[in-house]
């Protein structure tokens, strides 16, 4: 859960396969950047609000759309609300698959990784906390756990190259740091007493303590910054065009009238005094980039937390699958009304709703709070339940394949029913059910990754966590390696069980 | 008298597949069950060895009472008796259920130490005893699937008979196997009928039921219709059905 290692700090190092990947990546990817533009396509996280989200209608609309929607407008551009994976904004970007990100997109401690507007949101990093948390200050956030949003300009303040002094103390104080994907989940781990505080930028969180009950906003805030456009680095022709529609806003009263509309009037900081954050190309051999080593060493303890999560499920759900199926086979009718309800819900809804609901449901449903570490229980309880629906089903069709002369002869010879099926019938449904259970063992492993659900830091996780902070594919292709590699040796060991359980050597 | 089953009826939903059969097994008797197929000797077989209730009657091994009619309903005896009235004979399938994921060895060896609980050394040479008896030594640690039709069936018959019954059923041994396998297979249960085992056969080997039997009985339509020596039933039927049958067996 705690992930500590600083990815701020990176190589300087441009690794040749990211560029080929990259360059590759845009090739297939790419816009083709015509004379004649006909539309514009923005990048959001559809869960930033007010700057960009979806509303109760469906609609994606926020303070950033309204503007992007007024510039598009004025420039006869077709807008395109592009809602993208935060961890996934510098794909999109690279490969042209949206034009700009414009998101409450922070400037500071990116400078040079993007082609930048002038700033036009000056915001600050604040705290929530539950109203009778007893939390008042930062300094009271000593041995709490704190949540930010994966590659946030929270994140960045505490972990970041230029997080000051003052911040990284205050961010060694925490029990832990842990990164989540959307605020949404972040306000229910809040919520839930999953994590004690959430750190985020002051528009967002104005916004989620008016429309929440029972959060505030600590007064200190934790840093300061400003928010501007981000364009593909060089891309200075569509940054120019943009800001200059963004002027003629300004100087009309059109942006002001907007800032009022989303009640940001006043963190909003456009002005033609500013200067655009300029940096040239040629700088862009400086963008952050960790060589392979680097990476691997970010995501070997997320390699351990996926191998764990795959051992235990195992682990409890082959022996629970066999309880499960003798439960479905029972004569008992309600015993088995219940256990066949259970299996067909296990299979008939997504294993991330029932990592949410086991993850949530205690706080949400029955107002429990969770311990600390609830969160890797979740996630093993979820996966074993959802396993092992599907092992009980698999086991129920080997058991049935056994033929009933079997159960027959074993009860001629006085064998108890209890010796029938664990001497005569289990043996034989093994061998019968290796296959498909082989199958279900693969499909578990890459399923590990779905823990991202509930924000648990497994393998796939940290990939893209550290692809978004390193602005690089290369830990997406390390990490499906790794799968890959994985599912090898299983395939490996399970060839070897069945050969070993087949009879005529 | 080691068998004796009285009234015996067996129903499926509405219908009467076995009505009112009697029959009385002394010790040393070697009785052949024979009639067309449908007549319901399988039934019958099943009822006795238990793998199918009984609708009506009662049956009795050694004197202890394994069912009987109460009020119009079977009452079977309670578990520990049953368990002992199930040590006391043995059934021989006609698909030979040997179990797939054990050797020859196991599959002799395996109930009298799981079940009996003897004691293993003892039971492992007379399991080797009876491979010896059904020569099969060399395959002793076979499995099931590397053998042939006739060679499962003698396994399945030394798997019976370690056990140590006192009476042995067979449901049709013969009829899975080639005619070369069928004859390996007559030829044991020929041995042990001059051992003096008490058997009970479902067959229709007429010239095997003929020549092994102290005793035939030919049913029809869940009935007993004719019973007696092989000499009056198989030779000199009274029954125009029993006569038909037999006749049809010849010109085949």
């Amino acid at each position: 859960m705690l992930y500590k290692g600083d990815m701020m700090k990176m190589n300087k190092h441009l690794s040749g396969i990211v560029t080929a990947l990259t360059m590759m990546l845009t090739a297939f990817g790419g816009t083709g950047v015509s004379a004649e533009r006909t539309e514009f396509t923005v990048g959001f996280d559809a869960e930033f609000p007010p700057y960009g989200y979806r509303d109760d209608n469906g609609e994606y609309v926020g303070f950033d759309l309204s503007l992007a929607e007024e510039v598009a407008n004025r420039r006869g551009w077709t807008l395109i609300k592009t809602p993208i994976d935060w961890d996934s904004k510098d794909m999109e970007l690279e490969t042209g698959a949206i034009d700009c990100i414009w998101n409450g997109f922070t400037i500071e401690g990116r400078e040079n990784d993007y082609t930048w507007s002038v700033p036009y949101v000056d915001n600050s990093q604040v705290v929530v906390v539950k109203e009778d948390s007893g939390i008042s200050s930062p300094s009271d956030l000593a041995g709490k756990v704190v949540a930010v949003q994966t590659d946030s300009s929270a994140l960045a303040a505490f972990t970041g190259e230029n997080a000051t002094e003052e911040n990284i103390a205050l961010y060694e104080s925490f029990a832990s740091l842990t990164q989540i994907g959307d605020y949404n989940s972040a306000f229910l781990n809040l919520d839930s007493g999953a994590v004690d505080a959430v750190c985020l930028d002051v528009g967002v969180a104005k916004y989620e303590v008016e429309a929440r009950d029972g959060f505030v906003i600590l007064d200190v805030p934790v840093a300061s910054e400003k928010y501007g456009i981000g364009f593909m680095k060089g891309n200075t022709e569509l940054r120019d065009e943009v800001q200059e529609t963004l002027f003629e806003m300004l100087d009309d009263g059109t942006f002001a009238r907007i800032a009022e509309e989303w009640e940001l009037s006043d963190n909003v900081c456009l002005s033609r005094e500013e200067t655009a954050t300029e940096v040239s190309v040629s700088q862009t051999a400086d963008k952050k980039k960790a060589n392979i080593g680097e990476i691997c060493l970010d995501l070997l303890p997320g390699i351990g937390s996926s191998l764990l999560i795959f051992v235990l499920t195992l682990l409890f759900s082959l022996p629970l699958g066999l309880l499960f199926a003798l439960g479905n086979m029972s004569k008992i009718k309600p015993l088995h009304w219940i256990i066949s309800l259970y299996i067909s819900i296990m299979r008939g809804t997504p294993l991330m709703l029932q990592l949410l609901v086991v993850f949530f449901g205690p706080y949400f449903v029955f107002g429990i709070q969770t311990p600390a570490g609830y969160r890797f229980w979740a996630v093993i309880i979820g996966f074993v339940l959802n396993y092992s629906a599907y092992f009980a089903e698999i086991y129920r069709g080997g058991i049935q394949a056994v033929p009933k002369g079997q159960r027959e002869a074993a009860k001629i010879l006085g064998y108890s029913k209890f010796q029938t099926d664990l001497f005569i019938i289990f043996p034989q449904m093994i061998r019968v059910v290796l296959p498909s259970v082989t199958n279900e063992v693969i499909t578990l492993v890459k399923d590990t990754s779905l823990a991202f659900a509930i924000s648990y830091a497994e393998m796939f996780t940290l990939a893209k966590q550290t692809a978004a902070s390193n602005t690089s594919v290369l830990p997406l292709f390390i990490a499906g390696g790794f799968y890959f590699i994985f599912n090898f040796v299983v395939a490996l060991v399970m060839k070897q069980i069945e050969k070993k359980m087949a009879l005529n050597k | 008298m080691l068998l004796e089953v009285k009234g015996l009826r067996k129903d499926y939903g509405k219908n009467t597949v076995l009505r009112s059969i009697d029959l009385e097994v002394e010790k040393g008797e070697v009785i052949s069950v024979l009639g067309p197929s449908g007549s319901g000797k399988t039934t019958f077989l099943r009822c006795m060895t238990m793998l199918e209730d009984a609708s009506g009657g009662s049956m009795r091994f050694n004197g202890m009472t394994a069912f009987e009619e109460r009020d119009g309903k079977v009452v079977y005896a309670h578990k520990k008796e049953l368990q002992k009235i199930h040590s006391m004979y043995g059934l021989v399938f006609q698909s030979f259920n040997l179990f797939p994921h054990r050797t020859v060895m196991q599959n002799i060896m395996d109930a009298p130490l799981r079940v009996q609980k003897r004691d293993r050394a003892q039971a492992e040479e007379e399991a080797k005893a009876l491979l010896e008896k059904i020569g099969m030594t060399a395959r002793a640690n076979a499995y099931p699937d590397q053998l042939s039709g006739g060679q499962k069936q003698r396994v399945a018959i030394a798997r019976a008979l370690a056990m140590k019954p006192d009476m042995l059923f067979f449901d049709e041994p013969t009829s899975a196997l080639d005619p070369e396998l069928t004859a390996e297979v007559l030829k044991m249960i020929r041995s042990l009928a001059e051992e003096k085992m008490t058997m009970v056969i479902v067959t229709h080997e007429i010239p095997f039921a003929r020549s092994v039997s102290s005793r035939v009985i030919f049913m029809d339509k869940g009935y007993v219709i004719e019973q007696g020596s092989p000499a009056d039933v198989i030779d000199n039927p009274s029954n125009s059905r029993t006569r038909e049958f037999l006749k049809k067996l010849e010109e085949e």
